[in-house]
């Protein structure tokens, strides 16, 4: 992976940019010895790792503030880091920037019921908010499976989703208001506890934007009630088509369940092995639908769900009788990923996004790709929404396979391109699929977008190296080229 | 994820072992949340994860570590909480062992935490020395408030910090021994159903005997004939935990020895254990005698006999029961629900005697106390003691039970709520005396 | 001012319009349907650049829940459309020709996107901001680019969709957009609480949305607050009946609607029909945490007793009519909302007026710098509708 050239100026400078956070951050949160920044070299994308130039973890916004305009005034680069569970190396650190470190921040500030919102702070993780309003029979919706830890700062950056986006939105649809310190070390507030902005709509813009345009040092969510009943279906299917159409009936007769997986037949042997689900070991697809509301529309929807699957060639049609059933038959998919990881040394986990009539014929072409590059590929996904999640098996202390599953990787990426879906579903860019930006965006796209970064971060010093493939000038970007009455007015239709 | 051992440095077995364990992280994050030094520190350094690339490090490049490295690993709980929450399957109880047992080697520590270290060392598995030092340490007791309260290090790690800390652990009544502690047989009050040797232990018989009474009463009431078996003793795990792997090994053969010789000679259906943080020792001997030609066989055995307290009630059932209208907040101890896996089980027997259990919010976080810990780094274990507490405490409960005495004694000295033993509440609902808690 | 028009047939002609525009210094009045409504800064532009000329649906496939249409399709056509595959477009944008003295029943899909506008499932569904996928159009430099894509989750680059939501044509000209659908409701559902108080009639709104009932409307109108509920027919009739319990203390006549009743009560909630207005009154919105609502009508009420008002979005907006003043009673208005946050936007006043007051709330000093940055990134000459949010 190539990372920016490291700008020697500033690693000569290192002793007195850490002296200079010394007098921000007392303690323990300034990090510049190698044993203790090896910790902080990668994210859980831990094929890519780099050694930052110094870690600080400050515990204020006040010290978030003065770091970032120390930084700003003496061009110094900053990743910004939550959990580092990014899969996409979002949070990996660069070698002349600081990296910083949101974990000290990691308090519920306010839960407010009847505004149905909860404001806290952005190393909270995403369960820790559900946990703090569960026994008032609330949650968070936005359930990404690394929800125990990813925090809800990172999953701003990334805009991360789960299971049950389908149904209740991603993280950009939950969100109510952010506080933000500018590069420039301003502190400013979108949104709140009211629905909407009064200007451009920048927090949609923060939501996503992978630590590019500021550090995020609040979050308020919207909360949810929990709905009565949840009951899950399973559904196996003798083929993946089946399975796929399956999935696009349901949708089509207008139902939209809680949350729609499928596993390919790998996965779900591995997952029996691993937890013991009870899953169908002669299924190419599984299916497992989740209905959730009061328990009449849920009985009423269960039955409508397993109609349409028989109506497809479903050979198993298994409805959950009570919550432990229920549980036991997500089991197998929350632990796909770990019941993969017990029959390779690693896997590398991808992310495309594809329309869902496509998705049959996408997942054969993989197949395809899986012979060309001698590596294996697992599938479990949230079909629902096509969004894929494709696990290459490789072992990563064989440099040859290290490679070949990048090739793959990126082959299959571009296939969702191809069939009209995109690079990316919810693990972000990062700097996995930096490089593949060309693939779906053009550069005039690609400009416009960082048109945008220069307007929070002139300098591009939040996350370097990270989702553009090649950095331009902020100068020669905004540069505009007007041809005075050169042009003559074009043809079209004039009143 | 990526290790870079050498073929000669995975002739170790150890090192073998530890290689295994890291290939099996995914560097996924999960542990770090339901870690509790990184929920109070929010340090990469003071999470699994991160303790996993510290040791992997050391290890791999041989070399002695840094007072920093050796600072964050220090401050592991051993709670296993991090082994609960991995979806990998990461044996970080084997590799922060390896760990520990590495730093003990390469790496010299001040003198003073050196002296600490060795105090703790000599008086932990040694009963009589342990009660000898509370006695003494009670005289001592009252010049606590002279030493610091705090100190610059967010753990407490400094001489006079812990210095205090070993003073305030001090109870202010030493009881007197028990004569259940010695070896002896306590025939079962029924026709016999089962025959099992009682882990004596070694804090636990000087800081709360009435553990192990109740636990007499209530096997013998339940038919199953108790032996204390002469020779047996401390586990070994307060030892293992400052990385005196040699002094650890020592206890357990001494353990194995003498219930080899039950097994062999009356039989025995299981070993008992009240403390869980023995029991997770216990149940892991097997491990730890791995590479001993010798041992290995016998330690599996005795390891496979070993059992929890509640284990044991629950294969013969509760019988007899006085229902006690209380409300239970049930601690799971870090040793029981994350060592030994065991969580349900207890709280089921309790509901089974009558009591209403409630489980408290943030329940997989440790209490703090962690065997030396509390002394070692008084300050996070302060923290995390007074975390506990208020958490019980939002569960308004007529009474604590928990099953391990270490816990009990960190969390009664933070709260009002009286606090007891699984075994006396379940000794009390069938037929015993009231727990001295309630009194 | 505006001299004339200019109406391209094609996202080419649209591009070399724009690049014209930039070439000859000349600014554009972006307009969807042209339904010339007054609203925004006034402007004072040299072109008008048309969009019906884009006009129709590209793709719809109504299992993905996507329609892709052209920028000028107007959104009468695109909900009949949706309507024949039993759809919606679930963020139900208003109609809001009448309230600002327009025929009802114009305007195009993109325009309603543009203004970021959302009926009364705001609450439960989002706004347009949450349904536009993707698009295609003309940045200020004459450049087409795109953003986003078809399908549902995508975080591949900055999300421009939810910038170009409710930037009013101030930061591209869009040729084709990608917009989600979703399965319309078999049966629609309200119960109506009669003679509550604002405050009463807010907390029970807050109760009921705090419920697991799914409420997807809650508004209160004076001596009237109602509560829609939605779905297939057995769970309507339970969710109704469990809300009636739940809300039973209240002491509250209650009513039902059916769906016919319902469909039609809710659609005059979506266009501000219940809102008092005399001909010359200013309109404001004001968007508020829910139990904020009535304490900012009182405070408004105190000082200016004529004005009328009433709440959607369980009291997170607030629909308000103030006889007419030179100012709008923009201090007033403001001043009212206070530090819980929130903001207001003058919907409707004359020319006079808007050319006066801000009609967007002000913002504090750093983000209004940022807003001019991102504007100049998007369209550095300042072509498109100049001042419209200034
Ligand atoms: C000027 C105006 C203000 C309004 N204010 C409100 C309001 O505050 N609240 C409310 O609820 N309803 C408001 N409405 C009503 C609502 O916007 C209409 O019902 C909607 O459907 C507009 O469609 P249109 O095509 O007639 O509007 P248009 O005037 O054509 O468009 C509305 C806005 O979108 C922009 N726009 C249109 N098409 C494009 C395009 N292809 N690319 C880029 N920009 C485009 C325009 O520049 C304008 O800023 C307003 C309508 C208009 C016209
Ligand atoms: C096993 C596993 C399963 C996963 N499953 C899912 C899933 O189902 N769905 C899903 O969407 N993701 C999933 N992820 C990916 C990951 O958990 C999410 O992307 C998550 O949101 C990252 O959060 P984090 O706190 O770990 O952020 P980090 O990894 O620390 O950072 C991610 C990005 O956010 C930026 N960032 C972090 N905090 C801030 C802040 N406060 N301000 C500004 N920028 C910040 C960083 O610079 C970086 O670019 C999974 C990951 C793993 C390891
Ligand atoms: S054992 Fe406990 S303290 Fe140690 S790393 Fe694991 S969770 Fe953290
Ligand atoms: S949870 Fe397990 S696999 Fe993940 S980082 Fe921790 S130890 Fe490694």
């Amino acid at each position: 992976m190539q990372m920016p050239p490291l700008d020697p100026a500033i690693l000569a400078r290192r002793s007195e940019i850490v002296a200079a956070l010394r007098a921000i951050v007392p303690g323990e949160g300034v990090i510049d010895d190698l044993e203790g920044m090896r910790p902080y070299e990668c994210d859980a994308l831990s094929a890519y790792r780099q050694m930052p130039l110094v870690v600080v973890l400050p515990e204020t916004v006040a010290q978030v503030s003065t770091i970032l305009s120390y930084c700003q005034d003496n061009k110094v680069k900053v990743v910004p880091r939550g959990a580092g569970t990014s899969l996409s190396g979002g949070s990996m650190p660069v070698g002349d920037a600081i990296l910083l470190g949101l974990g000290k921040f990691n308090r519920v500030l306010e839960i407010d019921y009847a505004n149905r919102c909860a404001r806290v702070q952005p190393g909270v993780t995403n369960l820790g908010i559900s946990k703090a309003v569960e026994h008032e029979g609330f949650y968070y919706a936005p359930d990404p499976s690394s929800q125990i830890a990813c925090s809800i700062g990172g999953n701003v950056a990334e805009n991360s989703g789960g299971v049950h986006c389908l149904k209740y939105g991603l993280t950009t649809n939950n969100l109510l208001g952010i506080e933000l310190v500018l590069m420039t070390g301003e502190v400013v507030r979108l949104g709140g506890k009211h629905l909407d902005s009064e200007g451009y709509d920048l927090l949609g813009v923060m939501t996503g934007s992978e630590g590019l345009l500021g550090v995020v040092t609040e979050v308020t969510v919207r909360l949810l009630r929990k709905p009565t009943t949840a009951r899950a279906v399973l559904l196996g299917f003798p083929t993946e088509a089946g399975a796929a159409d399956c999935v696009a009936a349901v949708i089509a007769s207008g139902i939209i369940p809680g949350g729609m997986e499928m596993m390919d037949k790998e996965a779900v042997k591995c997952a029996e092995a691993y937890v013991g689900a009870g899953y169908p070991l002669d299924a190419e697809g599984l299916l497992i639908v989740e209905l959730d509301g009061p328990p009449v529309e849920v009985d009423y929807l269960v039955e409508r769900v397993a109609e349409i699957a028989r109506g497809r060639g479903a050979t198993t049609v298994r409805v959950s009788n009570d919550e432990q059933e229920r549980v036991l038959f997500w089991a197998g998919r929350k632990a796909a990923f770990p019941a993969v990881g017990q029959i390779t040394p690693d896997y590398m986990c991808l992310d495309g996004s594809v329309p869902r009539g496509r998705l049959v014929e996408v997942l054969a072409e993989m197949r395809e790709m899986s012979k060309k590059h001698r590596l294996r590929v697992v599938n479990v996904f949230h079909a629902g929404d096509g969004n894929l999640h494709p696990l290459i098996l490789f072992d990563a202390n064989d440099a040859d396979e290290l490679h070949r599953a990048e090739e793959f990787g990126a082959d299959i990426l571009r296939l969702c391109v191809r069939v009209g879906g995109v690079l990316t579903g919810e693990h972000g860019v990062g700097i996995e699929k930096r490089d593949l930006m060309g693939v779906q965006f053009t550069e005039i796209d690609l400009d416009q977008q960082m048109r945008l970064k220069c307007a929070f971060d002139p300098d591009h010093l939040l996350n370097p190296g990270k989702v553009f493939p090649q950095l331009r000038r902020c100068a020669e970007l905004g540069r505009v080229v007007v041809h005075h009455n050169k042009m003559p007015f074009p043809d079209i239709p004039r009143f | 994820m990526q290790t870079h051992f050498t073929l000669a440095q995975l002739a170790d077995p150890e090192t073998a072992r530890s290689n295994d364990i890291l290939r099996k992280c995914v560097h996924c994050g999960f542990c770090t949340a339901t870690c509790p030094t990184f929920v109070l520190l929010g340090d990469e350094r003071d999470s699994p994860r991160g303790r996993i690339y510290l040791i992997k490090s050391m290890i791999e490049d041989d070399r002695a570590p840094t007072a920093k490295e050796v600072r964050h690993v220090d401050r592991c709980l051993s709670c296993l909480s991090c082994m609960t929450t991995c979806p990998s399957g990461v044996n970080y109880m084997h590799l922060v062992d390896h760990g520990r047992h590495h730093i003990e080697e390469t790496f010299t520590r001040t003198l003073p935490d050196r002296f600490m270290r060795g105090v703790l060392a000599y008086l932990m598995p040694r009963p009589a020395a342990f009660r000898w030092a509370m006695v003494l340490g009670r005289l001592a007791k009252p010049l606590a408030p002279l030493l610091p309260a705090t100190s610059s290090d967010p753990g407490g790690a400094t001489f006079l910090r812990r210095l205090r800390a070993m003073l305030e652990a001090v109870p202010d009544k030493v009881p007197t021994p028990s004569p259940v502690d010695r070896p002896q047989v306590f025939p079962a009050l029924g026709v016999q159903r089962k025959r099992v040797a009682l882990m004596p232990g070694c804090g636990q018989q000087v800081l709360a005997p009435e553990v192990n009474e109740a636990t007499v009463r209530l096997l013998t009431r339940l038919d199953i004939e108790v032996v204390n078996v002469a020779g047996s003793g401390c586990c070994g795990s307060s030892v293992l935990h400052v990385g005196r792997n040699d002094q650890a090994i020592e206890l357990a053969k001494r353990n194995i020895t003498a219930w080899l010789r039950e097994i062999d000679g009356a039989g025995l259906d299981a070993i008992v254990i009240n403390a869980s943080g023995c029991g997770t020792t216990v149940k892991d001997y097997g491990h730890m005698l791995a590479d001993d030609p010798v041992w290995a066989e016998k330690a599996k055995q005795v390891a496979s006999l070993a059992k929890d307290v509640t284990e044991i009630v629950a294969e013969v059932g509760l019988s007899g029961i006085v229902p006690r209208p209380l409300t239970v907040a049930y601690h799971s101890a870090c040793s029981m629900q994350h060592g030994q896996k065991l969580d349900a089980l207890p709280k089921k027997l309790l509901r089974e005697a009558g009591f209403m259990v409630k489980d408290v919010p943030e329940g997989h976080l440790c209490c703090g106390w962690a065997g030396t810990y509390q002394v070692l780094q008084p300050d996070l274990s302060r923290r995390l003691r007074d975390r506990k507490v208020a958490n019980i405490e939002s569960v308004r409960p007529d009474v604590i039970a928990a099953g391990n005495f270490g816990c009990i004694g960190n969390i009664a000295s933070g709260t009002g709520i009286p606090i007891a033993h699984t075994v006396e509440l379940l000794d009390w609902a069938t037929g015993g005396p009231k727990p001295a808690a309630l009194i | 001012m505006t001299t004339s028009t200019i109406k391209p047939r094609s996202p080419e002609e649209l591009r070399q319009a724009v690049e014209w525009a930039l070439n000859d210094g000349t600014t554009l009045d972006v307009r969807g349907q042209g339904s010339k409504i007054a609203f925004g800064k006034p402007m004072a532009c040299d072109q008008v650049l048309d969009l019906s000329g884009l006009s129709g649906v590209v793709d719809y496939a109504p299992e993905e829940l996507v329609v892709t249409l052209r920028a000028g399709t107007p959104i009468s056509e695109v909900e009949a459309l949706l309507a024949q595959r039993n759809q919606m477009l679930a963020f139900e944008p208003p109609d809001l020709g009448p309230l600002l003295g327009q025929e009802a029943g114009q305007g195009t899909l993109v325009g309603a996107v543009m203004g970021n506008l959302a009926g009364p499932r705001r609450l439960s569904a989002g706004a347009a901001r949450d349904h536009l996928l993707g698009f295609s159009g003309v940045n200020g430099r004459g450049e087409s680019f795109k953003s986003g894509g078809k399908v549902m989750k995508n975080v591949t680059g900055y999300d421009l969709s939810k910038l170009l939501a409710g930037s009013w044509g101030t930061l591209a000209v869009l040729d084709q957009v990608s917009v989600k659908v979703l399965p319309a409701p078999d049966q629609t559902r309200t119960l109506l609480l009669l003679g509550l108080d604002d405050a009463a009639a807010v907390r029970a709104m807050c109760a009921a949305l705090g419920s697991p009932h799914d409420i997807s409307g809650a508004a209160h109108l004076p001596g009237k607050t109602a509560l829609r509920i939605e779905g297939v027919a057995p769970s309507v009739e339970a969710r109704l009946k469990a809300l009636r319990e739940l809300l039973i203390d209240l002491d509250a006549g209650m009513e039902e609607l059916g769906t016919l009743e319902s469909r039609a009560f809710w659609r005059e909630v979506r266009d501000v029909a219940p809102l008092k207005v005399a001909s010359g009154s200013v309109v404001w919105k004001i968007s508020c945490p829910p139990t904020e609502g009535p304490a900012i009508v009182a405070r408004i009420k105190a000082l200016r007793p004529s004005a009328e008002a009433f709440y959607d979005w369980s009291g997170g907006l607030i629909w308000l009519a103030l006889p007419p003043s030179a100012d709008a009673d923009h201090t007033i208005v403001r001043g009212a909302i206070g530090a819980k946050g929130g903001h207001a936007t003058l919907i409707r006043a004359s020319e006079a007026v808007r050319a006066a007051v801000p009609v967007f709330q002000p913002q504090p000093a750093a983000l209004a710098a940022l807003a001019v940055r991102v504007k100049e990134s998007f369209d550095p000459k300042r072509l498109f509708n100049p001042g419209r949010m200034g």
